[in-house]
Order: structure tokens, then sequence, then C-alpha cells
């Protein structure tokens, strides 16, 4: 369903010293979502998720590869064309406006007006829709309320592949399980392929195949059991590598 | 009589589809078009002969008055000079705004002078929209002042917005606070082209436990010059927040300057200030919804001037 080939992202970089060169964050990467499959991607921080999440909306512009969706190739697809196409993306860091509200930005994905589908759609994510249906997305919502409000335009959108970027980021514990079961909902009556980016082990748990990138490189594809030894491997300090080698690094655990 | 450049420039101002319900007074080109008065809401043309005093009784709720006015007489510049008594514990809103439709290369323009003297307990909502449309080339300019003074416990709600059209404004809002009185400012404003548009504040905190927030909405196109200039000068006990936000599109200017006077030291004071292009994750997000960029801009600008 959506095929990535020799995918590679490169940024431009500065080494320690201060010379520039370019980093790649995305290093080769070939995959297949199959259509209706809920998948789960995880790994070390700054080993890349976020970015291949961010390449497959057209949020970031590959360097070099392609991205194949139903067949067709949406490698240079606008992000507004990706939506057009079904593919829906839930930010991990959501967007605050001042004055758009809630309301505003779900009839805008669920393209109507009516209320009623506005204010189901609210309540299914776990928050009161009289509360909410026209408060401004702005910074006087709490990043649990906003991370909600994210989750219901992402559902709103009833989009073919739907990708979650840290979706329990500042959600309380007890909603995280309605969370999931929303989500495997999705995929079950919508046939909504699933992409959920997290650490959180029930995201890992509920998915149907685990993929743990480090390195910008896919390391392993399975399930959760077989990904454990790995898993635990990276539990141990990264530090320097995750700040560009052992120059300045100090580690002070 | 009313016709279809009224009709139009009352929707617009007004939010009206033609003569309104209740009291109101409507001033055409300088000169009064009609006027009618309610039980609680009584009209008069001032003794100077330039302008309306509206007294409202104390204790009149939910009722409402419209003095909107309309400037479409080429080469007129209407100067007008109205009170407001709002007495003791009433409710009331009023809807005031001008339209100026510009059909020649003449200049034209209005200069409204509002004083609101709000009573004790009273509330009230004032809405003030200005708009200028026509084809002419002529300089369209509102120049409005209100000067708006609160008795213990009184609160003002204040909605002040310029949505397109008008050359050169430059609006003077002044606030006097009593005891325990509130007011909310919301301006928004709207500038394309050559436009010019300042807008000063004086907002003293004179009464104890008073409180005043002034929120301010800018957005500036084309070649368009906008200036924001807010004082809260607290002389009491009080509360008050600033909060002033443009946005930059094309080749807009703005210069924004939020200013705090504590002259007691149980004031609390608080602004924030921002001028910057349209946020890119704001972008995105809408993009992502499916809207274009076109689309995505004017619904952030929509939103952010509602």
């Amino acid at each position: 369903m959506l095929e990535l080939k020799n995918l590679k992202f490169t940024s431009e970089n500065i080494d320690p010293a201060g010379k520039p060169g370019i980093r790649t964050i995305i290093n080769d990467i070939n995959f297949t979502f199959e259509k209706g499959k809920f998948y789960a991607i995880t790994g070390p921080n700054g080993s890349g998720k976020t970015t291949l999440a961010k390449l497959i909306m057209g949020i970031n512009e590959v360097t070099s590869g392609s991205i194949l969706f139903e067949g067709r190739d949406i490698t240079k697809f606008s992000i507004t064309d990706r939506a057009h196409a079904g593919i829906a993306y839930s930010f991990q860091n959501p967007a605050r406006f001042k004055g758009t509200t809630c309301r505003d930005l779900i009839s805008i994905a669920a393209k109507t007006d009516n209320e009623e589908k506005i204010t189901r759609l609210i309540s299914r994510v776990g928050i009161c829709p009289l509360d909410f249906l026209d408060k401004p997305v702005d910074s006087k919502l709490s990043g649990g309320e906003i991370k909600k409000i994210e989750l219901a335009t992402t559902i709103a959108l009833d989009p073919k592949i739907a990708i979650y970027d840290e979706p329990d980021t500042g959600i309380d514990l007890w909603t995280i399980e309605p969370m999931v079961k929303l989500l495997k909902r999705e995929q079950c009556e919508h046939g909504t392929t699933t992409i959920v980016v997290s650490h959180n082990k029930v995201f890992l748990e509920a998915a149907d195949l685990l993929l743990i990138i480090n390195e910008g490189k896919i390391i392993y594809t399975g399930d959760l059991n077989g990904a454990m030894t790995l898993l635990n491997d990276f539990s141990i300090c990264n530090y320097a590598d995750i700040f560009e080698g052992e120059y300045n690094a100090r580690c002070y655990r | 009589m009313l016709d279809a450049i009224d009709k139009e420039l009352l929707k617009t101002v007004a939010e009206l589809e033609g003569i309104p319900k209740g009291a109101y007074n409507i001033r055409k080109n300088g000169k009064l078009l009609g006027r009618e008065v309610s039980a609680n809401i009584n009209i008069e043309t001032n003794p100077e002969g330039n302008g309306i005093i509206i007294n409202i009784k104390p204790g009149t709720k939910g009722e409402s008055v419209h003095i909107p006015v309309i400037v479409s007489q080429a080469g007129l510049n209407d100067v007008v000079y109205n009170t407001f008594i709002i007495g003791d514990d009433s409710d009331v809103t009023i809807v005031a705004g001008c339209g100026i439709h510009c059909g020649t290369s003449k200049e034209q323009g209005h200069e409204g002078i509002h004083e609101f003297r709000i009573g004790k307990n009273a509330k009230m909502k004032y809405v003030e929209k200005h708009v200028a449309l026509g084809d002419g080339k002529g300089k369209r300019s509102l120049n409005p002042t209100t000067k708006v003074f609160l008795e213990q416990g009184a609160h003002a709600e204040m909605e002040l917005s310029q949505i397109g059209g008008v050359d050169a404004a430059d609006r003077l809002n002044e606030a006097e606070l009593g005891p325990e009185s509130s007011i909310n400012i919301t301006e928004r404003v709207l500038t394309d082209g050559n436009q010019k548009a300042i807008s000063r504040n004086q907002i003293f905190l004179k009464g104890n436990d008073c409180k005043a927030n002034m929120v301010s909405r800018s957005v500036i196109k084309g070649d368009s010059i906008q200036d924001f200039y807010a004082t809260l000068d607290a002389r009491a006990k009080c509360f008050g927040h600033i909060e002033c936000d443009a946005i930059i599109m094309d080749n807009g200017r703005n210069e924004t300057v939020p200013s705090l006077k504590a002259g007691h030291s149980d004031a609390e004071l608080t602004h924030e200030a921002s001028i910057g292009k349209i946020a890119n994750d704001q972008l995105m997000k809408l993009m992502s919804l499916g809207l274009t960029y076109e689309e995505a801009v004017n619904r952030i600008i929509q939103g952010f001037l509602k």
C-alpha cells in the first residue's frame, strides 16, 4: 500500500569542530506498509523515527529514493496532495492557533459544519465536546488536551493511512489505554493503516508489526517479544551518540 | 430612504438588513437619516448640533441601540461627537460603525468621537466596525476616538474592528476605571496595499480592584503599515494585561509598543507582544487537513481576526 524505496534524507550539519558537512538522518530505507495493518515505530532518541514519519507526510522533502502510495509515486506530492490522497498526520507537538477553534479544525478535517458530527468526533477522544467545541486551540490548552484535539482532527479525516507521532505525549496515564483502543477500532472498522511512532510499550504491544529504527535504518521488524533484547540494549546510555560522537559529550550519570 | 449602497454598508458595519428594531440613530452624509427611541433609551441631538446624546435609563437590561454612520458623498469629511450615558445597573449593547463608500477620486472620511459614562454596576457591550467600499480612488480615512469612564463595579466589553478598505486610520482609545470596574478591549485591524493604521490606547486604572485587558490583533498585508501603542497606567491596587499580536505578510511593517506604568505598589501589570509571519507549524497542520497553502493562510487570518 505504501512503499518506501531507497529512502534517504540528509541535512546540513556543522560538526563539533565547526566544519560544515552533511548528516544522514534516514539512510536507504526500504519497507512496504500493508493495507489495514497497525505498525509501531520505535528506536532511540535521534534515530530518525519522526523524520521518517514526516517524509511520508511530505513535511520533510526526500533527498533521494521514492515513496509509492497505492501504486502512485507521491515523492513530489505536497502535504495537501498527500492529505487528499488519504494520508493523515498527527503531530507530536500540535500547532497552537490564536482564534481558530476546535470546531474550526475538525470541520476542516471532516469537511462538514454539522455540529452533531463534530461533537461526536470530539467525544470519541475522551473530552467533553461542550467544553471544547468553541475553545480556541491556543496556548491556554494543556498538553494533553491539545493532543486529544490533534487526534480528533486525524480521525475526522477518515484517512487510508494515519501516522501518529508520539500520540501519548502529555496524555494522562489512564487515557492511554482508551487511546490505543480507539486507534485499534479505527484500524478494524475503517481498515485504516496505522503507523504509531512511540516509546510506549502499550502501542508496541498493540502493533501487528514493530519496526525499530537506529541511525536512520530499520534494524528490526517483528513482534515485541523478539525485540526485547534489542530494546534493552538501547536502554543503556547513548548520550554521546545522540550528540554526534564524543566531542564535548559529558554524561553525568 | 436607504439605497442599495446604504444597505450594503449597514449590513457590513452593523449586520443590519434594513432599519433596526428598537432604538437607533442612522447618520448619512453628516445628516440624520432616521431615529427611533425606546421607553428606556432616549436619543437626542446635542446642544452644539454636532452629535447625539444617548441616555440609557438605570436598570435597563437586554436592550440594544444601533448608531451606524454612512458616508457616501464625495469629498465629505464627517465629524460627530456622541455621548453615551449608561444608567446604573443596566446591561446594554451598543452597535456603532462607519461605512464609507467611495466612488470618486475625492477624499472621504469620518471622525467619530464617542464618550461613554458607564454608571455603577452597569454593563455595556460596544461593537464598532469600520469599513470602506467602492471603486473610487479617493482616500478613505476613519479616525475614531473612544473615551470610557467606568464607575464603581461597571464593566465594558469593547470590540473594535477595521475590516478593510480604509486608507488611513488614527484611533485613540482612552479609559478611566473606577473601583472594582473592568474593561475588555479587543481591537482587530486588517490593512493592505498602502494603507496605514495607528492605534493609541491609554487606560488609567484609578480605582481599587479594577481590571483592564487589552487585546490587539493586526494583520498587515501588501505595503501597509500598522502601529500600535498601549499604556496601562495603574494608580491603585489593580490588574492589567496587554496582549498584542501582529501577523506580517508581504512587505507589511509594524511597530508595537506596549507600556506599563505602576504608580501603586499593589498594581499587577503584564503584557505579551509578538510580531511575525504566520507560524509554519500552523500552515503545515492545516495543509495536512487538506487545505492548500493559500486556503491555510486565509483560515489562519480569519481565525486570528474573528
